[in-house]
């Protein structure tokens, strides 16, 4: 009998209200950069989807159509669930920074969100739980960041944390990991990530790997990022252009190895897997939530199911309310989180889940 | 009538040079027990059956994103002298069946104080793929093994100086 263990994470989101500039001073360009393509898996119908979407019929309140320009500055609301499941070791990590960056001449807070699933051993996952915020913060360069300034800065980020985990390896792996017992190189460990940076009005999404982000926008989902799985046929491309293959031994894998096609680390796979992040960027508008999470959700939760849930726990969807107690929000996406955790464990999902879901209602 | 049924197989020779001496090389390969020491895609490792000597029989248990989880592995000869180890898989939940493989460590050519390892393979081909496919996979776990045993062996010995 499989033993599933069970650990829910929230922080306390510390309150801080910013005054908010008059939009005409400002002039920011606008962007906006979705990705349409939709590689998920489709899944099964089943008693808990019909559920969920019972659930989600629920009659949404009016929304009042407000003129006021003004975004709303204040910490974010979040929850998250990580669970280690079937498997017998915990290697997912969630990083969470609210009011991370506050760039220079801005009084906008940014706030990062990061999930990483991590592969061979739990080390690398860790260290980019750590550091990649950190990086990312290093690299932000401007409070005026257009889109190919974000692209750079995120693979910047990347590329540096790739370059620190192979480097970090060859001197030191912490106490509680597998490596400790050897003295080799670990150059079979790796990570994917999954990061999010939310300023005022734009979402900026950093994807390398097969977690996932997902903008339930209206009640649907905009998928934020896409899965770098070996068969996606740009990623078979590239691989074989760069002299790699792609074999199906249980599933599409490098080299018949790694059934994703990029990653933090894995560092005997390059240059076939790359730590190189697709990066969208995408303007805020009337949004429900962002769910990010590892595979291990997405492999047995389709898009639309994880967007009824979120919506659902988040009452239907409505405007939050005038001067709603920052609590009952975060309690709102802890049990999105949850809910979304309980759902793939269900549904036998054979993998680490980790869910972290954020209110982007204004 | 009589039907023979012979499965299709394949197999590779990869070679490894190490600039460390054999005695060493040997003594981290030879550990049937414990190959943990230098191949990173195993997680753990016991013997089910004998010592460590021929005959006996590992479980492995393969670290996480690979396509197995478990191995279970014979050690078929161990020949301390001329430094020729044979193993075979005989069971676990991977698509490498009949694999049988023979690994042999020798002073290198130009200098004692190197040493060449030359691991040979074969196995079946699985269902559903091809023999370069096959040859392909198996190359790149051994290949990766054999440069892990490279660099281990390579940093024992510097720390001896």
């Amino acid at each position: 009998m499989a033993e599933i263990c069970y650990e829910v994470v929230t922080d306390a989101c510390p309150s801080s209200v910013y005054e908010s500039t008059p939009a005409h001073s400002r002039r920011r360009p606008r962007f906006q950069t979705v990705m349409h393509e939709d590689w998920e898996k489709n899944c099964k119908r089943s008693k808990q989807e019909a559920l969920a979407t019972r659930y989600s019929s629920i009659p949404r309140s009016s929304r009042e159509d407000f003129s006021d320009q003004n975004v709303d500055v204040s910490s974010p609301r979040y929850g998250v669930s990580s669970v280690c499941g079937r498997r017998r070791e915990m290697e997912d990590a969630v990083a969470i920074h609210p009011s991370f960056s506050s760039p220079k001449n801005s009084e906008f807070p940014q706030h990062y969100f990061g999930v990483y699933d991590g592969h061979g051993c739990s080390h690398v996952a860790a260290r980019c739980r750590e550091r990649l915020h950190k990086l990312v913060q290093e690299e932000l360069s401007s409070d005026m960041e257009d889109e190919e300034e974000w692209k750079t800065t995120m693979e910047r980020s990347f590329t540096r944390m790739d370059k620190e985990v192979v480097s970090w390896g060859d001197s030191v792996v912490t106490a509680n990991c597998k490596c400790d017992l050897q003295t080799p190189a670990c150059d079979s460990v790796g990570s994917t990530a999954v990061v999010s940076v939310i300023t005022p009005d734009k979402i900026v999404v950093a994807n390398c790997g097969d977690s996932r982000a997902v903008l339930c926008r209206n009640g649907k989902p905009v998928p934020l990022s896409t899965d770098h799985k070996p068969d996606r046929p740009d990623e078979l491309d590239r691989i074989e252009g760069a002299g790699g293959r792609v074999i199906y031994w249980d599933c599409p894998r490098v080299l018949g190895v790694l059934a994703m096609s990029r990653a933090i680390g894995d560092n005997y796979l390059k240059p076939y897997v790359s730590c190189e992040p697709e990066v969208t960027i995408t303007d805020r508008r009337d949004d429900d939530c962002l769910i990010l999470a590892s595979d291990g959700l997405w492999d047995v939760v389709s898009n639309e199911t994880a967007c009824s849930v979120a919506r659902m726990c988040l009452r239907g969807g409505g405007r939050r309310q005038d001067n709603e107690d920052p609590a009952i929000s975060d309690k709102a996406c802890t049990e999105a989180s949850v809910l979304l955790t309980k759902l793939a464990l269900a549904r036998n999902s054979s993998d680490n889940v980790s869910v972290v879901v954020i209110d982007l209602r204004r | 009538m009589e039907t023979s049924q012979k499965y299709h197989t394949c197999g590779s020779t990869l070679v490894q040079t190490i600039d460390a001496p054999l005695s060493l090389v040997w003594s981290i390969l030879r550990r049937f027990d414990n190959p943990q020491a230098y191949k990173q895609f195993v997680k753990t490792c016991n013997l089910s059956s004998g010592d460590g000597g021929e005959g006996s029989v590992r479980e492995v248990t393969v670290v996480s994103g690979l396509p197995a989880e478990f191995s279970r592995e014979r050690l078929d000869e161990l020949d301390d002298e001329s430094h020729v180890m044979m193993i075979s898989i005989i069971g676990g939940d991977h698509r490498l069946v009949n694999y049988r493989s023979k690994t042999m460590a020798f002073v290198a050519a130009d200098t004692e104080e190197k040493t060449v390892v030359v691991e040979s393979y074969v196995v079946d081909v699985p269902e559903g793929n091809s023999e370069e496919e096959t040859t392909s996979f198996a190359d790149t776990i051994v290949g990766f093994n054999l440069k892990s045993l490279a660099k281990l062996s390579e940093r024992v010995a510097h720390l001896k100086l």
